[in-house]
């Protein structure tokens, strides 16, 4: 049975990795789609495009947005589309992200605030202008984060914007408990995304590490559907840890 | 004089399967002069992606930055992008001199966020020439001048089996600066 049939989602930055896991995961269970990226003309909108066509296939009416959070009239324009096309919004799913990685203390002030505009600001401006339709289904907000925003991780100031998001998310779900609306965050360990490669590139030897502790982006999508459907609804301004347990132990084997 | 042992064609191959496999783009439509983000579509993400399978291919590490945030680095913010995102002068007269022919399109007052788009498969090829021309006429490890290379790609010391160690592409481009910048004094 699909259960969230007749139901709306937009996933930000749906194109690659954990957001498009979660876009192909709600369309399995039923939902219409908005696929939002935010470069035109490239490869993200060839993989966008892809996913339309596969989620339409799933009998699933799907939109592709293009829409770069970190701007203000760019995300009034996403939901614009949205209001349009679709009429109503159930879940906000706030996973685009967009990081340099450096250390922190070498960020120059234009990459600090590209930072901070896109994880942080766009996130907020999604959030805003979604309020007005999420009120009217009683809707819910997920918010992706991952173990940067509590562990040190080489070279990832996201970290640090990720710590400021669970921060909302416990914020948010207390003010807008009043509407109806739940936010709660889902916190992926080492997800093998594009991201992945990356964070390969400053961490040597990650690989090395036992692959029982990798986890999928299927796994992270599993979570945020299960916060979305009617089996999370006593759950409120919790961020769950999808790690494999990587967070749990400080023991590892050496044998 | 370069101890390298690997052929600009080989790296220019490599490359091209690497394009191939992170953008299935057709390897026919890969040329030198191809730009990787106005011709196939290339992102920044894809750009690891498609260093990471060079560094896995050759036993390399591809500079992590750009050298304009090298610039920014050695000589301040400001130096190479002023605060409107437009490249300075004193940093195309630095990209002409290190990108020269490969780059024909580099103007002063053109915007940051053009500049990834002039990187071209033979411009990427040149980082990786670059990087594997370090590789010391000795093994550090056991100092017999006897590297080989069985398939092409990655180097080994014939004598005693270690794998050749390259300066990475960061440090190139540091020391390719601080070079230039005591020649030329731009900054």
């Amino acid at each position: 049975m699909q259960t969230l049939k007749d139901k709306v989602a937009l996933v930000t930055g749906s194109s690659r990795g954990i957001g498009k896991a979660i876009a192909r995961k709600f369309a399995m269970e039923g939902s219409d789609i908005i696929v939002n990226y935010r470069k035109a003309g490239g490869s993200s909108q060839t993989q966008a495009e892809e996913l339309c066509k596969e989620i339409e296939k799933m009998g699933c009416r799907t939109r592709m947005v293009q829409a770069d959070i970190a701007l203000k009239n760019s995300v009034k324009n996403l939901f614009n589309e949205i209001r349009e096309n679709f009429g109503r919004l159930d879940y906000l799913i706030l996973n685009a992200a967009k990081a340099p990685f450096k250390p922190i203390e070498k960020l120059f002030e234009r990459e600090l605030r590209q930072l901070v505009e896109t994880n942080y600001l766009g996130n907020i401006f999604c959030i805003q202008e979604a309020l007005p339709l999420l009120e009217k289904t009683r809707g819910a907000i997920v918010f992706i984060s991952s173990l940067g925003s509590r562990f040190y991780n080489p070279a990832y100031p996201l970290g640090s914007m990720k710590a400021a998001m669970e921060s909302v998310v416990r914020d948010c779900a207390e003010s807008l408990r009043v509407k109806q609306i739940s936010v709660n965050a889902v916190c992926g360990g080492i997800v093998k995304t594009d991201s992945f490669k990356v964070l390969r590139q400053f961490w040597d030897g990650i690989e090395a590490l036992p692959e029982e502790l990798f986890v999928e982006p299927d796994e992270i999508a599993d979570a945020v559907f299960f916060l979305c459907s009617s089996a999370g609804r006593g759950i409120n301004g919790q961020t769950i840890v999808v790690d494999r347990g990587l967070s749990n132990s400080i023991y590892r084997s050496t044998v | 004089m370069s101890h390298n042992l690997i052929t600009e064609e080989k790296v220019f191959q490599e490359l091209k399967k690497a394009i191939v496999e992170t953008l299935r783009a057709d390897e026919n439509s890969i040329r030198p002069g191809t730009s990787l983000i106005n011709d196939i579509g290339a992102e920044s993400l894809d750009f690891l992606d498609i260093n990471y399978r060079l560094e896995q291919a050759f036993g390399i590490k591809m500079a992590r930055h750009f050298v304009l945030e090298h610039i920014e680095e050695m000589f301040g913010e400001g130096a190479a992008i002023d605060e409107n995102g437009l490249l300075t002068e004193k940093a195309i007269e630095l990209l002409k001199i290190r990108f020269g022919d490969n780059m024909p399109d580099l103007k002063p007052g053109m915007d940051m966020d053009e500049v990834p788009a002039l990187v071209t498969a033979q411009s990427i090829v040149q980082g990786v020439m670059d990087i594997l021309d370090s590789l010391p006429e000795k093994c550090p490890a056991c100092g017999n001048s006897a590297w080989k290379s069985d398939d092409g790609g990655k180097v080994k010391c014939g004598s005693c089996g270690e794998n050749a160690v390259y300066t990475n592409g960061d440090d190139l481009i540091k020391e390719w600066l601080t070079k230039v910048q005591e020649e030329k004094n731009i900054f």
